[in-house]
């Protein structure tokens, strides 16, 4: 520019004038500061919210993703898990998660954290929001900061308790869990008011031990007098006030649970910790009322060489008819040895010492003494019907005065013996049968037949026209007997039999003549006796003819006017006859049928008959009577036999029901398991493969 | 009223430029007024020969424009929640992705518009910038041009933005799908504001004053 100049004014000097820096600074300088800190400050803030970082290791990390798996409390989502790796050894899964700084604080040693997963359980169906938005771990941990903590174990299984949670911890004993779950209910007048945590075995491996968390206020209902019991499943009991089947809460019935009442008042306040008995039922809990559950008891064996089918493990152990304990165990052992040796029966008696009278505190030890003694004078053990309906068993200890002498033995097995008498076993319902069957084979039917037939025949024979035309008949048959021997003919024997003698005489001399006296004599004897016979029948007529007076009388007492015209028909009928020549014959004959009707009547007149039919018909009547009172007695009876038989077949049916129900319900089951595989299997998919919701596969 | 040698325009060694000839042009409708004019008698805007505050402009712009380039980086661009799942995804992390579904074209586009472009105006904005305030002569119509493209080129930036705020605005079915913006979007169109503030406050006519003052 300097060297050519162009014509014209000399230029000018357009260099602005230097000001200084700070001067000539512009306002823009103010956007990158402004940038730059509300850069810094995003960066500090940040680096400030940036949560506190915490290690879990779990078993099982299923799910958990680092960068997306939300840690939450109380369902607010309050930390984020950063990485997700190995312990060494590759044992455990560690989970680092970020804690917002405000709650970081409170991670004391009382934080728990467990995986939440889709859960379908007979209480409901929990978690399904993680199906699909993947799992979250969730924490819980009270709301006192104490000495923070930031490693922590992760559990496999959500709390059940949350920390902070009001309520008493408990421990129950039981002797069997499989009523037992974790998560099971506590009831209490039928709601629930806490639930089991897991069921362990106890140290020695003979008791289940569940702790059990009753929720405030309800844990003021426990007390030391409180009793629990088991009310898994459903129960069956019959006895004089029918069957009565004992369902609780679906819930129960398939997870089981415990129930719990406090029914006297006066109870200590239980404290965390406290130790309870888990009874079987209902009743043997509140039996239980009086009696320290937790007492030692002793343990005695009872030998059977019989079966003890209907004996059960809780049956009673009773002694002088009062429960004293209860069939712990039942087994068989083999006792002696070699060629001797033979299978028995043992049933384990737990028997509580304070139960039979000695002080609360008595030892087992002081029991066996007590019991030994005893057995020394006598006591025996047998078996005994304790339900007559169930045939259930039950152990009686018996006072055996002429028992043989025998002691408690320790020689078979780990218990002593206590011996045997013989059992007293009433089996209820094959007596029942027995009265029954009796009673339908008594010939009840067949008696009323022959009694009634017997008075139709009686009725008939009176009845009948010849029975009552016999009478009349009687008397024209004597009349005309009378006609026969006032007759003419019979006037005219004796001049016949003087013509007979006198033809006799001339037989004679001619005989005499024949030489034939000798046999004329016999001759004349049998003559005599003909003679005789004779006289005899003629001497008989006159006490035929009172005799046929008496009978005329009494036929006339029987006077029957209505059967005169058939009398006379049958009397002209008679007339005939008598004109017959066959009438000629009849006085021997007659004679005879007169005996037999003398005797006839003289049966009939003394009473002979009569008594005999009078005897039959009051053997009839008493007869009668007695099945009369059988048959006011049988409504009675066929009552009491219905309602057994109802109540066996109630029995029965219930068996029946509930094997069916029992099979119905573990197809419920089953299907509920297959649900819930299929549900779980769902959602493990899906949580492995969210994007198969979308893309279908 | 000075006499100008006309013939020597067009060439570099005979340039003369209207500050040399007492002339103010207006940047606005281009109308010359003499150098002694404050406001353009045709529009009405103000006039300046040289803006003297152009450089500190450019370099506040520029450092405020990459600044803002830092967290649209870092933070993720688009939070992508759909039923099962929740995203984030940065630019680069986006472009990473796109290479992996095999989407090469979109990626490229994607990683031109939002990495080469800001990092190439930075580039071009500070080496003017430098080269202006040394009085370097050299590549003068080079120069020149690269400033054009910058103008140019620094609104196209903005094409990721859009398609963030398109894909914000659209995808909104609540649970099943949503699609939100980023810190990193409202970082990333700061920037590209910042820079296209920078590539303005720019005079470009200071390109040939440093060059007379070094000739």
């Amino acid at each position: 520019m300097t060297n050519t100049e162009p014509t014209g004014p000399a230029r000018l000097d357009v260099r602005p004038v230097k000001r200084p820096v700070w001067k000539r600074l512009s306002l823009v300088w103010l956007v990158p500061l402004i940038a730059l800190g509300a850069s810094l400050y995003a960066a500090w803030q940040s680096y400030q919210d940036q949560g506190t970082l915490i290690t879990i290791s779990f078993e099982n990390a299923a799910g958990i993703t680092a960068g997306e798996t939300a840690i939450k409390y109380r369902d607010v989502t309050v930390g984020e898990v950063e990485d997700v790796d190995f312990t060494f050894g590759l044992t455990d899964v560690l989970v680092h998660a970020r804690i917002d700084k405000t709650v970081a604080p409170y991670l004391d040693d009382d934080a728990q954290f467990w995986v939440v997963r889709p859960d379908v359980s007979v209480r409901g169906i929990t978690g399904l929001d993680t199906v699909l938005s993947g799992v979250y771990i969730e924490g819980n941990w009270d709301t006192d900061a104490d000495v923070a903590q930031f490693e922590f174990v992760g559990m496999e299984q959500p709390a059940l308790t949350r920390a902070g949670q009001r309520g008493t911890q408990i421990v129950l004993r039981a002797n069997d869990g499989s009523a037992l779950s974790e998560g099971a209910p506590v009831l209490h007048k039928g709601i629930q008011v806490g639930y089991l945590e897991t069921p362990e075995l106890s140290s020695d491996g003979r008791q289940v031990v569940v702790t059990a968390f009753i929720e405030s206020p309800y844990d003021r209902r426990v007390t030391s007098s409180t009793r629990f019991w088991d009310t898994s499943g459903f129960s069956v009991s019959f006895g004089t006030g029918g069957v009565s089947l004992d369902v609780n809460s679906l819930a129960s019935l398939i997870e089981g649970g415990v129930a719990f009442d406090t029914i006297v008042s006066g109870g200590n306040p239980v404290r965390d910790g406290q130790m309870f008995d888990i009874f079987d039922e209902e009743q043997a809990a509140r039996d239980s009322l009086f009696i320290d559950p937790n007492a030692a008891v002793l343990e005695m064996a009872v030998l059977f060489e019989q079966s003890v089918s209907g004996l059960s493990e809780g049956a009673e152990v009773r002694f002088q008819g009062i429960r004293i304990g209860e069939v712990s165990d039942l087994s068989a052992i083999v006792v002696g040895e070699g060629e001797s040796a033979e299978v028995r029966l043992q049933a384990v008696l737990a028997i509580e010492p304070s139960r039979l009278g000695m002080s609360v505190d008595a030892t087992p030890d002081a029991a066996l003494a007590l019991i030994s003694d005893f057995v020394a004078r006598g006591l025996r053990a047998r078996m005994v019907t304790g339900n007559i309906l169930s045939g259930a068993l039950l152990v009686e200890l018996v006072q055996i005065d002429d028992a043989l002498p025998a002691i408690v033995t320790l020689t078979s097995g780990q218990y002593p013996v206590i011996p045997t008498t013989g059992s007293e076993i009433s089996d209820v319902a094959a007596t029942a049968e027995g009265v029954l069957a009796r009673i339908n084979a008594l010939p009840v039917e067949d008696l009323m037949d022959g009694a009634i037939d017997m008075m139709d025949s009686i009725e008939r024979l009176a009845n009948d026209e010849y029975t009552r035309a016999a009478p009349a008949a009687l008397v024209e048959l004597l009349d005309e007997t009378r006609t026969l021997v006032a007759s003419e003919d019979t006037q005219a024997i004796p001049g016949d039999l003087r013509t007979v003698i006198r033809d006799l005489d001339a037989i004679v001399a001619s005989a005499q003549d024949a030489d034939l006296i000798g046999d004329l004599d016999s001759v004349l004897e049998t003559a005599n006796a003909a003679v005789a016979n004779l006289d005899a029948a003629t001497e008989n007529l006159p006490e035929i003819i009172a005799q046929v007076e008496t009978l005329t009388a009494k036929a006339n007492a029987l006077a029957l006017e209505g059967l005169i015209a058939t009398a006379n028909d049958t009397l002209a009928g008679i007339d005939d006859l008598v004109s017959s020549e066959d009438a000629a014959a009849l006085p021997g004959t007659l004679n005879s049928a007169l005996d037999e009707m003398r005797g006839f009547l003289a049966e009939v007149r003394e009473g002979g008959a009569i008594e005999n039919v009078n005897a039959a018909l009051e053997a009839a009547n008493q007869a009668a009577q007695a099945i009369e009172t059988s048959v006011s007695t049988l409504p009675e009876l066929s009552a009491r036999a219905s309602r057994l038989v109802a109540q066996t077949e109630a029995v029965v049916n219930t068996y029946s029901e509930r094997s069916r129900f029992g099979t119905e319900t573990l197809q419920t089951l089953r299907d509920i398991q297959t649900a819930a595989d299929a549900v779980s299997a769902l959602a493990r998919t899906i949580q492995r493969n969210p994007n198969s919701l979308l893309t279908g596969r | 009223m000075q006499v100008f040698d006309l013939g020597s325009t067009g060439t570099v060694s005979g340039l003369i430029t209207a500050r040399e000839a007492g002339l103010v042009a207006c940047q606005r409708c281009g109308q010359v007024h003499r150098q002694d004019a404050s406001y353009c008698k045709r529009c009405d805007g103000a006039l300046q020969s040289r803006d003297t505050e152009s450089l500190q402009k450019v370099w506040a712009w520029l450092i405020a424009g990459m600044i803002a380039y830092i967290p649209a980086n870092v933070y993720p661009m688009l939070l992508t929640s759909t039923l099962v799942e929740r995203s984030e995804s940065t630019i680069i992390g986006g472009v990473w992705e796109l290479i992996h579904h095999g989407s090469i074209g979109i990626a490229i586009i994607v990683f031109v518009a939002s990495v080469m472009i800001p990092m190439g105006k930075f580039v071009a904005i500070i080496y003017l910038a430098v080269t202006v305030q040394q009085r370097s002569g050299a590549h003068q119509h080079g120069r020149h041009k690269a400033y054009e493209i910058v103008e140019f080129i620094g609104r196209w930036s903005m094409i990721d933005v859009f398609v963030v705020a398109i894909l914000s605005a659209l995808v909104q079915l609540n649970t099943i799908a949503t699609i939100n913006p980023g810190i990193a979007a409202v970082s990333f169109a700061l920037s590209v504001i910042f820079t296209m503030l920078s590539a303005q406050s720019f005079d470009a006519r200071l390109i040939w004053d440093a060059d007379r003052t070094a000739g």
